[in-house]
């Protein structure tokens, strides 16, 4: 079962008075496989999520898109990991990951989780509850990206 | 906050969107539930926080159908010839993320090699699957019930399951019976009866909850057949007992003691010897008896002792004289019997007693 949805919400807070700047945003998720072609060699596609189980490999793709007219900045794109879902990395070095909900934000390899009473481990992908990629720089009107990132059904 | 929880501060507007706490799947999410992923942009136009803007996306997870039997403890089931309830134990566990009914099946192998090493020899008679009623991992006669199926049997759980059999009078030492159980998923869903048979999805994916056999190929079976199996075997052990039977001349009436001959008149010992071999299962109640020769007369003075020792290789070896009296002599017709009672494993037990020759 496969359902896009795309949800833009208000775009002017009240009271700004700024043109229509609209920014759009996507998320899709696709199923890879490894399959050995005919000549043995690991073949890895990308199919729509029609059948799931659980131990899979997802991708999950986001796309933006500034549609106005100015330049949006402090432009910071979220994604809560699902529960169902165990995070597999990025291939953005840029990417924060938090471990907690939200409250701290960091790079994987530098966060730590708690391991028994007065004992840290080094984090692991799978204690990843969201990803974040913060830009640097402005996203000029009219410029679009793609971020990604892997996941495993649990 | 913990200084070890390294904090890399952004000058940004910072998004934080609440998330439930995080279940822990053992097997996997359960088949049907819906995996949602939202993200959400936050930015600003001219330095005024804009609207944070959300896009989502969403799936179902299909049922993942696998299971796995496994033989318990790993080694072969020792049975004695003739003896009934033997009991060979697996567990049976649910890896699917979706419960189910497990079909369980028994199947014996004919001849080649036994999951402990050896060649499959012969058939048990009558196995049957019994349940582990009372959860102690042990097969309670009367207790754990015969079952042909698992009933609404939830993901990542499991059951041990007994092959109770029979074993065929006349078998041998080193005897192998393999038997493989098999389990096969049938749909859950009404308690006490064994649902339809689970059928993988055939063809495109469908709306709704599609089935993905997931399985490994167990011993008898394929991979993703919605089955799997395991063997165990049991390997007969009986008594190897070898009898000897030796005599000496005590004395003469002409020579006395001193180098005697079996002439008539003279005085013969007989030690009957009994071994049973290192490889042998224990011998209970080891009876003999030995109908004496017509030229000979029982030497009831002597008497018959049993369970002495011996010393040396059976019938030509030595008999130790300290054996226990008793046994009985029957007159007609003329017959020495006696017990060695349990012969374990490696020993040699012997039964002397006197005639005179006639």
């Amino acid at each position: 079962m496969f359902k896009l949805m795309l949800t833009i919400a208000a775009l002017l807070l009240p009271g700004v008075a700024l043109a229509a700047d609209s920014v759009a945003l996507s998320s899709t998720v696709f199923v890879e496989k490894t399959i050995a072609d005919s000549g043995g060699k690991a073949k890895v596609t990308l199919y729509e999520p029609k059948v799931v189980t659980p131990g899979d490999r997802l991708v999950f793709i986001l796309n933006y898109q500034n549609r106005g007219l100015a330049a949006a900045n402090n432009f910071v794109v979220t994604n809560p990991l699902p529960s169902a879902v165990a995070y597999q990395g990025t291939a953005d070095a840029s990417a924060e990951v938090s471990i907690d909900g939200g409250k701290i934000w960091g790079i994987l390899a530098l966060l730590k989780v708690a391991d028994g009473p007065s004992k840290w481990r080094s984090a692991r992908p799978e204690d990843v509850t969201h990803v974040r990629w913060t830009m640097k720089q402005a996203i000029p009107a009219g410029a679009q990206g793609k971020l990604s990132f892997r996941g495993i059904v649990r | 906050m913990n200084k070890t929880l390294k904090r890399i501060a952004m000058a940004t507007s910072v998004s934080v969107v609440a998330l439930g706490a995080t279940p822990a799947f053992a097997t996997g999410t359960t088949a049907g539930s819906t995996i949602n992923n939202t993200a959400s942009v936050n930015y600003q136009v001219g330095g005024v926080s804009q609207t944070a803007i959300n896009a989502s996306n969403s799936f179902t997870v299909d049922r993942k159908i696998d299971l796995v039997v496994a033989e318990v403890a790993n080694l072969t089931t020792s049975v004695a010839p003739g003896s009934t309830a033997q009991v060979t134990t697996f567990t049976v566990r649910n890896t699917s993320n979706a419960p189910l009914d497990l079909g369980l099946a028994v199947t014996q192998q004919v001849g080649g090699a036994a999951t402990h090493g050896g060649t499959d020899t012969f058939d048990v008679t009558t196995p049957a699957t019994f349940v582990d009623t009372n959860g102690n991992g042990t097969y309670d006669a009367g207790t754990d019930l015969a079952a042909t199926f698992l009933d609404e049997l939830a993901a990542d759980t499991q059951r041990t399951v007994f092959i109770v059999a029979n074993i065929p009078l006349g078998r041998i030492n080193g005897d192998i019976a393999d038997v493989t159980l098999t389990a096969q998923a049938f749909e859950a869903g009404t308690a006490a009866t064994q649902g339809a048979l689970v059928t993988q999805t055939a063809g495109a994916n469908t709306a709704g909850v599609d089935t993905v056999f997931a399985d490994i190929a167990g011993t008898t079976d394929a991979v993703s057949d919605g089955r799997h199996s395991d063997d165990d075997d049991y390997t007969v052990s009986a008594p190897v007992l070898t009898v000897a039977k030796q005599s000496r001349v005590i004395s003469d009436p002409v020579n006395g003691t001193t180098n005697p001959k079996f002439i008539p008149g003279a005085l013969v010992e007989y030690c009957i010897v009994v071994s049973n071999a290192a490889t042998g299962a224990p011998a209970n109640t080891v009876n003999i008896g030995d109908p004496l020769p017509t030229q000979t007369t029982y030497e009831t003075a002597f008497g018959i002792f049993q369970g002495g020792t011996y010393t040396g290789t059976p019938g030509t070896g030595t008999c130790n004289l300290d054996g226990t009296a008793g046994g009985t002599f029957s007159a007609t017709p003329p017959t020495v019997s006696g017990t060695l009672g349990t012969l374990a494993a490696g020993a040699t037990r012997t039964l002397y007693f006197r005639v005179r020759i006639n």
